[in-house]
């Protein structure tokens, strides 16, 4: 084993493994589970779109097709629809999301290769979160390909690949908006671990101006070809506005189902409201706290998106799990990484079971599937406290016999 | 000057025309018995009144002062309805359980999907929209017939132009169209505080003539039975208005031999005929072949459909009232069962997968003539059950078909707010079965959207097939089995899940904005 | 709160120096700063739609009343002591009705008195009367007879701008004996009632229909008499059979009057109305108060058609037309006043009925409006939308208009949009939406999230606000 990760031999075999895993009939059954795939990413919703698109009917004119207008484009055009060429598609798109992480390691290193590379391709591509809501077709795939690839890019300091990336993940999720300002920071400044060694941010002010400007003219450009392609504007509230109003009650893991199932009309757009600023609220605190490593910054978001974001899968909180194999330095400073370990094993034991009780066995009811997803919410809630306080503690120095470090 | 008188008397024409504004109306009344081939006997009374010489009013004169409504035997309250709203064409069905085709044979009045069916045709134009006039129409009919029409919203209105107007449709200008509206409601009960309703409107009531007969404790017993109203324009003749009652009774329940007679059907007789009515029929199909007998002997025999005819209004009178038609069959021992499908073609719909989210919608459609035809299927389905169109299959005892299906229309469903209509035209061959297949996905309400029986599921409408040029066939409803939340839970996952997020954005708070110190650890 | 002193002996960083105490405000900041942000939002979210009525202009209202001018000219009289006198005179009778009377003998459009022998001849806004200084009391009194008749104001249908008129010929039981299947309604309407419509104009608009039934059963028994049966008074006020008869629709709003020819079946004729001593009365109609009119026709046995005879027919919408004036509240003349025969209506009739009604509407109209202020105030969560507020002013605009206006038609016309706006206003259904929807409920809906989640966020602003404050110094 040792031998295969120094090698490098350890990406491409993980790789093939995942390419026959794909080419198995797994998605046929998984592409129906609601922990995988929610409306706005499932594939049968797709290729529901798709047919809708091919037959001259607007698919956003009804309520099922929710995602975005370059998906039509792209599957009609250039991409094939077959199963089989789309497993292979989805799990090709999970490599490059692999090979980002690998060089965003690299980046942060600032070294060619090191022997941890095989290690964090393995964090990636055996990922369950991952590995199964690729296996079910779920395009949550490319919004995480899409995230680490700007991330890399902006690691690098290319600039106008990174935020191209952004504003397509955006075209994607409107959600990953929060991800833009950690994002242009980074292009301003390096993604060198500085958890250690906090200081003021010293990066270049200047630049942050026009790189918004460069991520709004990608952005208006790319919602202009989804108008043209769509023929029209009615995708942006089937598709952005469904994430803030959550017109599709679907169960999945994330909080807002059931309490907009349950919430009382008179209240509901209140409680939008509510849950959509607050995952706005932690971008500037974020950024402020770890002005001196904004990959950390975007890291520390992502894991928010995948605790309280509107549609989520189980890609979400997986790419925020996956990442933390980037920060190997803070492992020493978690306070309770066997908890978040077994809470994750819970749930992800407890989210399927019950939701079998629930709808197909009939033996159970909703209540236990939502229970479930409080205790996965509970294990994203202390992997991202966790990490927040790792990310915090290390500046202070190896624990020390006989001493304790607390906030006040 | 010899050509004075002549002039005057032109001019007065138009004002003795204006003085006998009345239009004439007529009122006809019929009643069909027939035996089905299970030995079911099937009856269908049609009471219609003609408006001689009217046309249905004109949507873009709503604003203005609608002319004075004088009528002798159309019923006011339903005229009323049809001018406020100015409905051209309107069916309204209420009927209880399944027609089936296959034994019965087609009914002698098409519209037999279960519960509520209504549908209008109306022009555009004028102060109030299509739309507008259907809301209206909808409220008006729920208080004129007792039925909960009302809940027949948006949420079920759908335009499929499948339903073509019976009648004509007056031609009020390019820009100003008829529309179809139409919905039904599958879950509506059919009972009598809908048939006295319906009663009222009958000139005679159910007091003198054929309609003496609507006996609700019989009629409500039978194994199937439907009410209709039926407005239509008929530009030679007039506004009709026609008031139908079909049932299926069923004579083997009580004994083995199918005799019947208006005794033991209706347990009423015809006392006195209607006054106001200018024609009363009863006409009694006779059987093809066998020994039977019919009493009264009938006066007269419509060769052409083997039917006994009996004129209720004929003068010098043919018959002793009170009138009660029986039919015998003396050489019957007991009754078989004839079961040999009585209809060329006939579908099948079933709802597969035991899934609260999901399932698959198969339909089978069997054309046991000798030539294909080409039929239109129409689907009309409520948002909270969503086709996937990419999944639709077409086979014939399991191998894929490609060439049944010619085209399709596909108006998609809008979550809250939107029923989905689907139209498909398909050429099924002859003498074979074509299965249908597509996956459905069923959607999750808020807990306001349940009905408070919401563990009873739901009923789908019924779905239609039309054969090209053929009357339509209705299949069952369906009951779609929709996950629930728990309705006792609002406060609790209000404060279970407000907890949650509190808790973790107080922890990240806390972690980013609370100083961190170093202590000493007191060691003993 | 006494700031921590950092260890010195250990390796561990003094945190104090890593994270700047700026960097810790800048954060609490940016999250207050989200909030207050998000208040809009908030606001716009949950707040209930209440706009401000016009409450003083409401309450100013209650203090106008309506008054009349009536201006009456002596025509040809010669003694000028006599208008003088006849003002006073009419002044004391109408004192409480709001007139203005003047009396006096210059021309202007209004009513006029012409000195004649004979009785009192009514014309269109003439009156024609031996004036002298003897009758002048009596002439005061016929004035104010004309001027503001008495009315029995609980047999008058409420005002509405559009009137519904349906007769309905109705057979107890067409299917035995004489019936009568039909009759020639419009051209009786055209004769009997077109006149009394057009006259009417100003005040309502009529919507006219006509049906006829054939079975329509009573639901009593009348009593039986030596000849024929009889109505008693108690049953009149059950002789309406709502539950057979299929009499009204829901289709509008607009309110209907009912005028009723019932043909009684062959088994209760002749049907006739008794008096309440038993005895039968001449009268063959009756009127139900605010409902309408019901006339019993019992058709020879040897009718040869079944067609209402002309003579029936003239007779029983003759007695409809009564029935109407009275039910419209329009005032009839004095027995010993003589008329034109040939016109329905007098001016002074039309007149008296006008202002009759114009002040009905606008105290309807006030009271309504009063009450939609007075419950608005006391329900808290009450939603006042657009249309409400809008109605209100409008409604408000109507009085208005109506106060300054000259024309009696004028005044009607607007306190009849005022009472129609603010009884839409009053039943907007609208304002029921958050009725019932206490406030616990909004307490129980916000409490978990804010009271854990904010009170994190106020605490560190205090501490922070105290540890500043204590820098300072």
């Amino acid at each position: 084993m040792k031998s295969l990760v120094d090698t490098g031999a350890l990406f491409p075999a993980l790789v093939v493994g995942r390419l026959l895993l794909a080419l198995t009939n797994a998605s046929d059954v998984l592409k129906h589970n609601h922990q995988l795939s929610t409306p706005l990413t499932s594939y049968l919703n797709l290729q529901e779109g798709i047919y809708l698109f091919k037959n001259g009917i607007d698919p956003y004119s009804g309520g099922v097709f929710r995602q975005s207008p370059l998906f039509l484009a792209l599957f009609t055009t250039v991409l094939p629809t077959s199963r089989i060429a789309c497993s292979l598609i989805w799990t090709i798109s999970d490599a490059i999301g692999a090979w980002a992480l690998v060089q965003l390691w690299r980046a942060r290193q600032r070294v060619a290769q090191t022997s941890r590379d095989g290690l964090i391709a393995a964090a990636y591509l055996l990922n369950p979160y991952l590995f199964l809501p690729t296996l079910a077709l779920s395009t949550s795939t490319f919004e995480n390909t899409l995230a680490l690839l700007s991330l890399l890019f902006a690691a690098r300091g290319h600039a106008s690949p990174s935020l191209l990336a952004a504003a397509i993940l955006l075209q994607l999720s409107l959600s990953s908006v929060v991800l833009l300002a950690p994002l242009v920071l980074l292009l301003a400044s390096s993604p060198v671990s500085q958890l250690a060694s906090p200081r003021a941010f010293s990066g270049n002010v200047k630049i942050i101006i026009p790189l918004l400007v460069e991520f709004l003219v990608y952005t208006s450009v790319l919602t202009l070809v989804s108008a043209l392609v769509s023929g029209g504007w009615a995708w942006i509230p089937q598709t952005w506005g469904a994430i803030l109003t959550l017109p599709d009650l679907t169960p999945n893991v994330g909080l807002w189902w059931y309490f907009f199932t349950e919430m009382f009309d008179h209240f509901r757009p209140f409680f939008l409201m509510v849950f959509s600023i607050h995952l706005l609220i932690y971008i500037a605190p974020v950024c402020i706290k770890f002005q001196y490593d904004y990959l950390y910054a975007a890291f520390i978001l992502l894991g928010v998106l995948g605790t309280f974001k509107s549609y989520p899968t189980m890609a979400d909180p997986g790419l925020f799990l996956s990442m933390i194999a980037l920060f190997p330095e803070i492992y020493p400073y978690l306070r309770y990484p066997i908890v978040t370990t077994l809470l994750h094993l819970h749930a992800a034991l407890l989210m399927p079971l019950f939701h079998h009780l629930w709808l197909n066995q009939g033996t159970g009811n909703a209540n236990f599937f939502y229970a479930s997803t409080l205790v996965f919410a509970c294990a994203n809630g202390a992997a991202l406290t966790d990490c927040v306080w790792a990310g915090l503690r290390i500046a202070i120095g190896p624990p020390q016999e006989g001493f304790s470090v607390v906030q006040e | 000057m010899p050509r004075k008188p002549r002039l005057v008397w032109l001019l007065c024409l138009p004002l003795l025309a204006a003085s006998h504004s009345i239009p004439s109306e007529t009122f006809e009344e019929e009643l069909h018995v027939r035996a089905l081939p299970d030995g079911k006997v099937a009856s269908r009374f049609s009471f219609s009144v003609l408006l001689e010489g009217t046309s249905p009013r004109n949507p873009q004169n709503l604003s203005a002062e609608d002319e004075s409504q004088h009528y002798t035997l159309f019923p006011l309250t339903l005229g009323q309805i049809l001018r406020e709203y100015a409905v051209t064409e309107l069916h309204l069905t209420l009927n209880a359980g399944n027609w089936n085709y296959g034994r019965w044979g087609y009914p002698d009045e098409v519209d037999v999907g279960s519960g509520a069916e209504l549908w209008a045709w109306m022009g555009e134009g004028g102060t109030a929209t299509v739309d507008e006039r259907w809301r209206g129409l909808r409220n008006a009919l729920a208080g004129l017939f007792c039925a909960s029409l009302g809940s027949l919203d948006e949420l079920r209105t759908t335009s499929p132009a499948l339903f073509a107007p019976s009648g004509g449709l007056p031609d009020w200008g390019m820009h100003n169209p008829h529309e179809i509206r139409h919905a039904s409601l599958p879950s509506e009960h059919v009972c009598t505080e809908n048939l006295t309703p319906f009663l009222k409107l009958l000139p005679c009531k159910s007091l003198s003539g054929i309609a003496t007969l609507l006996n609700p404790h019989r009629l409500f017993d039978a194994d199937w039975h439907g009410m209709g109203l039926h407005v239509s324009w008929l530009p030679e003749a007039g506004v009709q208005a026609r008031l139908t009652f079909q049932s299926v009774t069923d004579p083997l329940r009580s004994s083995d031999k199918r005799d019947w007679s208006f005794a033991s059907i209706f347990d009423r007789k015809i006392e006195r005929r209607c006054p106001s009515a200018t024609a009363s029929h009863v006409v009694v199909s006779l059987p093809d072949n066998g020994a039977y007998s019919i009493q009264p002997p009938p006066p007269s025999i419509d060769r052409a459909s083997n039917a006994a005819v009996f004129d209720l209004k004929k003068e010098p009178v043919e018959f002793d009232a009170p009138l009660d038609i029986s039919m015998q069959w003396p050489n019957d021992e007991g009754f078989e069962y004839n079961l040999v499908p009585q209809t060329p073609l006939s579908v099948r719909r079933l709802l597969h997968g035991s899934s609260q989210d999901r399932g698959s919608l198969a339909v089978s459609i069997s054309n046991s003539g000798n030539e294909s035809v080409s039929v239109a299927y129409l689907e009309t389905l409520p948002w909270i059950v969503q086709v996937y169109l990419h999944s639709m299959t077409f086979s014939i005892n399991g191998v894929p078909r490609d060439d049944i299906l010619r085209n399709f229309t596909y108006v998609p469903p809008i979550p809250h707010a939107r029923a989905m209509e689907l139209t498909l035209n398909l050429e099924i061959p002859a003498r074979s079965t074509v299965l249908l297949k597509m996956d459905v996905t069923k959607a999750f309400l808020r807990y306001t959207e349940h009905p408070p029986d919401a563990q009873r599921g739901w009923d789908l409408p019924p779905a239609v097939l039309v054969p090209h040029g053929g009357k339509r066939m209705y299949t069952p409803t369906l009951l779609l089995d929709l996950a629930t939340p728990d309705f006792s839970m609002p406060y609790n996952v209000i404060i279970f899940s407000c907890s949650l997020v509190a808790f973790i954005f107080g922890s990240v708070f806390n972690l980013l904005t609370r100083k961190f110190v170093v202590v000493k650890v007191e060691s003993k | 709160m006494a700031s921590h002193v950092h260890p010195t002996d250990t390796t561990l960083r003094d945190p104090a120096g890593l994270f700047s105490e700026s960097i810790r405000r800048l954060i609490i900041a940016s999250y207050w700063l989200v909030i207050i942000a998000a208040i809009p939002l908030w606001w716009q979210t949950t707040s209930i739609e209440r706009l401000s009525l016009p409450t003083s202009r409401v309450h100013a209202q209650a203090a106008n009343t309506l008054r009349f001018p009536v201006h009456i000219r002596l025509e040809n009289v010669q003694d000028d002591s006599l208008a003088p006198a006849l003002q006073q005179f009419v002044q004391e009778r109408t004192q409480t009705s709001g007139l203005d009377v003047t009396v006096d003998d210059k021309d202007a459009d209004s009513y006029t008195i012409t000195l004649a022998g004979g009785p009192p001849l009514v014309m269109e806004r003439q009156l024609t009367y031996p004036v002298r200084s003897g009758t002048l009391p009596a002439l005061a009194d016929t004035l104010a007879a004309l001027l503001v008749p008495p009315v029995d104001v609980h047999r008058v249908a409420q005002y509405s701008p559009r009137y519904r008129l349906a007769f309905t010929l109705l057979n107890e039981d067409a299917a035995a004996g004489t019936s009568i299947s039909s009759w020639d309604v419009s051209r009786a309407i055209s004769r009997h009632l077109s006149p009394i419509l057009n006259s009417l104009s100003v005040l309502h608009n009529f919507t006219v229909e006509s049906q006829v039934q054939f079975h329509a059963p009573l639901a009593f028994s009348p009593v039986a008499l030596p000849h024929g049966y009889g109505l008693t008074p108690e049953d009149l006020t059950v002789f309406v059979n709502s539950a057979e008869w299929s009499l009204s629709s829901s289709v509008s709003n607009d309110p209907v009057l009912h005028f009723i020819l019932f043909i009684p079946s062959e088994s209760h004729k002749p049907l006739q109305i008794l008096d309440s001593n038993g005895n039968p009365s001449s009268s063959d109609a009756f009127l139900l108060p605010q409902w309408g009119g019901i006339v019993i026709y019992n058709p020879p046995s040897d009718l040869d058609s079944s067609q209402l005879p002309p003579s029936a027919l003239t007779s029983v919408f003759s007695t409809f037309a009564h029935q109407l004036l009275i039910l419209l509240g329009v005032p009839s003349l004095l027995p010993e006043m003589r008329t034109d025969p040939s016109s329905a209506l007098t001016g002074w009739q039309l007149d008296a009925l006008l202002r009759r009604r114009a002040s009905e509407n606008a105290d309807g109209a006030r009271d309504t409006l009063e009450s939609i202020v007075k419950l608005v105030d006391q329900i808290e969560n009450m939603p006042v939308g657009q249309d409400v507020r809008g109605d209100v002013q409008n409604s408000l605009t109507a009085l208005d208009k109506m106060y300054a206006s000259t024309s009696l038609n004028e005044t009607l016309h607007q306190s009849a949009d005022a009472l129609t706006l603010a009884s839409r206003a009053f039943f907007n259904p609208g304002m029921l939406a958050l009725l019932y929807f206490p406030a616990e409920h909004k307490y129980a809906v916000y409490t978990p999230l804010f009271a854990s989640a904010v009170i994190p966020l106020i605490a560190a602003a205090m501490r922070e606000f105290r540890a500043w404050r204590k820098e300072r110094r």
